[in-house]
């Protein structure tokens, strides 16, 4: 099993959920397909010698947003979308065009990059903690304390936000 | 350029489908909480790319810009949630196309 194939496997793996994930029209299984999908994305991660962002995808990706994802989707009992005939067919269209558009313009830069970088290949480290770390608590000390701020603030703005009004 | 054997044209390719795909979804559902997932979606395809290319170029700056975009997810997470119960207590509904108050 070289990196390569596992990496091949596991992003196939993620695509094929993804797409499981845009066509089921049940948001629960649609969540539930994410998740997968998220899971395959963390071994890519850990073939890219990324183990912490792998972990971090795991635990607060899959663990916890998804989680709340299905909490909220169980809360609210957000019933199966229903096809109606004539549903959006501008809209439809127009987004098709904007996709294939966007996915072959996609394609032509990739092809025009990739061909033109093909570079030395070495080895990766196993990708160690310690060094990331290091760097996170050194150079990004500032931002990583601004995101603690963020995340106190996304707290207590949701906390208000989904409160229920006080009837006098 | 390749990263532990991969190469980074296959990695972007991945990232770009994925990207797409999330792209798809956020046009063509109609249910708020679908569209919020396929945004989530469109993220994890940029956090590929980008730890594709910090693989490749043998740095460690590009984990630390995931870290952070996940974290910043999180939070957006929770706000939007919060939004979508609140809409759904005044308006009884998350389809998209119900919710038009702002439209002229």
């Amino acid at each position: 099993m070289t990196p390569r194939l596992v990496f091949d496997v596991a992003a196939g793996l993620a695509i094929l959920f993804a797409c499981v994930m845009v066509v089921h029209r049940h948001p629960v299984k649609s969540v539930l397909a994410l998740v997968v999908s998220f899971f395959a994305l963390a071994v890519t991660y850990v073939l890219l010698a990324a183990p912490l962002i792998a972990a971090v995808q795991v635990i607060v990706y899959a663990g916890a947003i998804l989680v709340l994802f299905l909490f909220v989707l169980m809360l609210l009992n957000v019933p199966e979308e229903v096809r109606q005939t004539p549903d959006r067919p501008i809209h439809q269209a127009l987004s098709a065009g904007a996709i294939v558009a966007f996915a072959a313009a996609l394609l032509a830069s990739l092809r025009a990059y990739g061909a033109t970088r093909a570079a030395p290949s070495a080895e990766l480290p196993p990708g160690d903690l310690a060094p990331v770390a290091r760097l996170l608590f050194s150079d990004h000390f500032l931002s990583f304390e601004a995101l603690s701020i963020l995340l106190l603030a996304a707290l207590v703005g949701s906390f208000v936000l989904a409160r229920r009004e006080e009837s006098p | 350029m390749t990263a532990n054997g991969i190469p980074i044209g296959d990695v972007l390719l991945a990232s770009g489908a994925l990207f797409v795909i999330g792209l798809a979804g956020a046009l063509l559902r109609r249910n708020a909480i679908s569209i919020f997932l396929a945004i989530e979606l469109m993220m994890n395809a940029a956090n590929l790319a980008v730890l594709g290319y910090a693989a490749a170029l043998h740095s460690l700056e590009g984990q630390i810009v995931v870290f952070f975009v996940i974290a910043i997810a999180a939070a957006e997470a929770a706000v939007g949630l919060a939004i979508f119960v609140a809409l759904f207590r005044h308006t009884e509904t998350i389809d998209v196309n119900q919710i038009n108050l702002l439209k002229w």
